[in-house]
């Protein structure tokens, strides 16, 4: 019995044992994440002041600033990070009101909702590189769909390749990111949906506020929180995106698809220029983190105006 | 007589209104399904009824182009693969981002905010920027080709993430369970594992479905870690395939169809705890 009371009061002292069992839960996570994110993250700080060729064993040659001098004055720095820019463009301009919109449907009182739902956010499940390849055949100028269509209509002069031309294959590849992704933040924006007491709506709708005033003035504002949560995912997502430009267009022609990340990639396992590379992953270490902790404050503002 | 017709006005405008809803919802289900089913129906064709219409049910629907994916890209070897990974990266993820996050809940040592700032910049860290220390440790290590390496890789990546949302969900359960537990004589462990792991079944289940996708269907670290093709894992084997055989375009589509089977799967066995976790808001930025 007196065993029993010790340890139930023993909460505020130390005990030995219990801090020996708290460490050790903690360990294997802390490892696992010193090893293979803050080691890595520092070596890379590192390398981006050095020239390195990448072979095991040759010794690297510091060289300063001069990689980020490079990486700057390259045309192809800023056009990937324009690609990036036009990911957040599409996320906010065609995801957002999309996702949005097809949160307000599964959530209406329409019948079949589930089914809706289920079918939206399928994309999402089948896996980048398979999505990307599905429309990259979709795509295709010798047999895709805009190829049948033609010879439908009797045309047979060839139709152009969107995934090789510049720029367009980047918007291209936009709208497929927003065809996979709308499910998902469908499923963001519902959260906030359903988190809407009823009450409110019934109040609103008794004051005589149309669906879409009911829309602009009552859900928007109370959905501030799913809004926050879409633009961290988004923007920092836009910086990070690899998997479906990589599948669809390799970065190309000639790197003028490419993102942040590819020119990473590129730089490190096709050119060998490890010091580059680095500083390019230094660039987006310093924007995700910063535009990370900007977002949340710029949201976090807003809510104390508010209140 | 007037409200009358002000209430039939509304009933004929809510009336629009639903179909157009219904419109739309339609629409957006064609649009989603659309690839899949033009994927699915090539990969019975052959090579020249792809050619003549993308559109055309098969005149004869074709198993050849699966034969011919699993012998030419192994495919099946490459979904076993990337399942294996996925399903151990889960498995380790869960394990050990439980035990971290039950410390980081329950316990009050004054050390354990600093671990919490710890993970919350791991959330923050764009896993590509680690691409090439990663590559040379695997390489220092002598693990590339080896899948526990790249386990691992996952793990890591999504630890924080993970961690974030469990203590998260672990903070609103009410200690009162713990103290009864502990009253009962549980230790850390059977707390963890016997009381509070079935209360955070709904958060563990929606985040492992999640990481289970990410491990399946990853791609750059897959692309730098494996370099034998025996090694590869579903999303490189799908590239390599469309980009070395671009020719053998109806093993392409099948491949890409089997790639998706199992997770596919999954989501008919698992779109409810998906749908329910997501709304309860288990996404957090």
């Amino acid at each position: 019995m007196a065993g029993i009371a010790v340890k139930g009061r023993g909460k505020q002292k130390i005990k030995p044992r219990d801090l020996a069992v708290t460490i050790a839960f903690l360990a294997p996570a802390i490892l696992i994440c010193i090893v293979f994110i803050i080691y890595p993250v520092l070596d890379t700080v590192e390398l981006s002041f050095n020239k390195w060729n990448g072979m095991y064993g040759v010794p690297e040659e510091f060289v300063g600033l001069e990689n980020y001098q490079k990486i700057l004055s390259d045309k192809l720095f800023w056009n990937a990070m324009l690609n990036s820019v036009y990911f957040m463009i599409g996320g906010f301009l065609v995801l957002m009101p999309l996702a949005f919109g097809l949160a307000l449907l599964v959530t209406s009182k329409i019948r079949g909702t589930s089914f809706f739902r289920t079918c939206y956010f399928l994309p999402v499940m089948l896996g980048t590189t398979a999505v990307a390849l599905m429309w990259t055949f979709i795509l295709n100028p010798n047999y895709g769909l805009l190829h049948t269509i033609y010879n439908m209509t009797g045309n047979t002069s060839s139709i152009p390749d969107v995934l090789s031309t510049k720029t367009l294959n980047v918007w291209v590849v936009v709208l497929v990111n927003e065809w996979m992704y709308a499910g998902y933040n469908m499923l963001i924006f519902a959260a906030g949906l359903v988190a809407i007491p009823e009450d409110i709506n019934e109040a609103a709708m008794l004051d005589g506020a149309t669906g879409w005033q009911r829309i602009r003035y009552v859900t928007i504002p109370l959905m501030k929180n799913s809004f926050k949560v879409f633009s961290i995912l988004c923007i920092t997502g836009c910086l990070k995106v690899f998997d479906i430009i990589w599948a669809m267009t390799r970065g190309g022609p000639n790197d003028a698809s490419s993102t942040p990340t590819i020119m990473l990639y590129s730089q490190g396992f096709s050119y060998k220029l490890f010091g580059r590379s680095s500083a390019y992953g230094v660039v987006l270490l310093v924007l995700g983190v910063g535009l990370s902790v900007l977002c949340n404050k710029v949201f976090a503002e807003d809510k104390e105006l508010k209140a | 007589m007037e409200e009358n017709t002000v209430v039939k006005k509304n009933k004929k405008k809510v009336r629009v209104g639903t179909i157009l809803l219904y419109v739309f919802a339609i629409f957006w289900v064609l649009c989603t399904l659309f690839p899949v089913f033009i994927t699915v129906l090539s990969s019975f064709k052959s090579k020249s009824e792809i050619y003549l219409n993308l559109l055309a049910l098969p005149q004869e629907w074709l198993i050849s182009n699966y034969v011919s994916a699993n012998s030419t890209a192994h495919a099946m070897r490459t979904i076993g693969n990337s399942l294996l990974v996925a399903c151990l990266t889960t498995i380790a993820n869960t394990v050990v981002g439980m035990l971290a996050a039950y410390s980081l809940s329950r316990k009050t040592y004054g050390f354990l905010k600093y671990v919490y700032v710890f993970f919350m910049i791991g959330v923050m860290v764009p896993v590509h920027c680690t691409l090439i220390p990663i590559n040379n440790l695997a390489t220092a290590l002598n693990a590339k080709n080896n899948l526990f390496f790249l386990i691992t890789v996952y793990v890591a990546f999504n630890m924080s993430q993970a961690i974030f949302l469990y203590v998260g969900f672990m903070n609103g359960i009410s200690r009162e369970l713990d103290e009864a537990a502990i009253i009962d004589g549980c230790s850390n462990w059977s707390l963890l594992w016997r009381i509070l792991f079935p209360v955070c079944k709904p958060i563990v289940a929606t985040e492992a479905i999640f990481i289970f996708i990410s491990g399946y269907s990853e791609l750059v670290f897959s692309m730098i870690l494996m370099t034998d093709d025996k090694h590869f894992t579903v999303s490189r084997a799908m590239l390599n395939f469309s980009s070395v055989h671009s020719q053998d375009i109806g093993p392409q589509f099948a491949f890409v169809v089997m790639s998706v089977i199992p997770m596919f799967l999954i989501y008919v066995l698992f779109h409810n705890q998906i749908e329910k976790g997501m709304l309860s808001g288990a996404i957090k930025g």
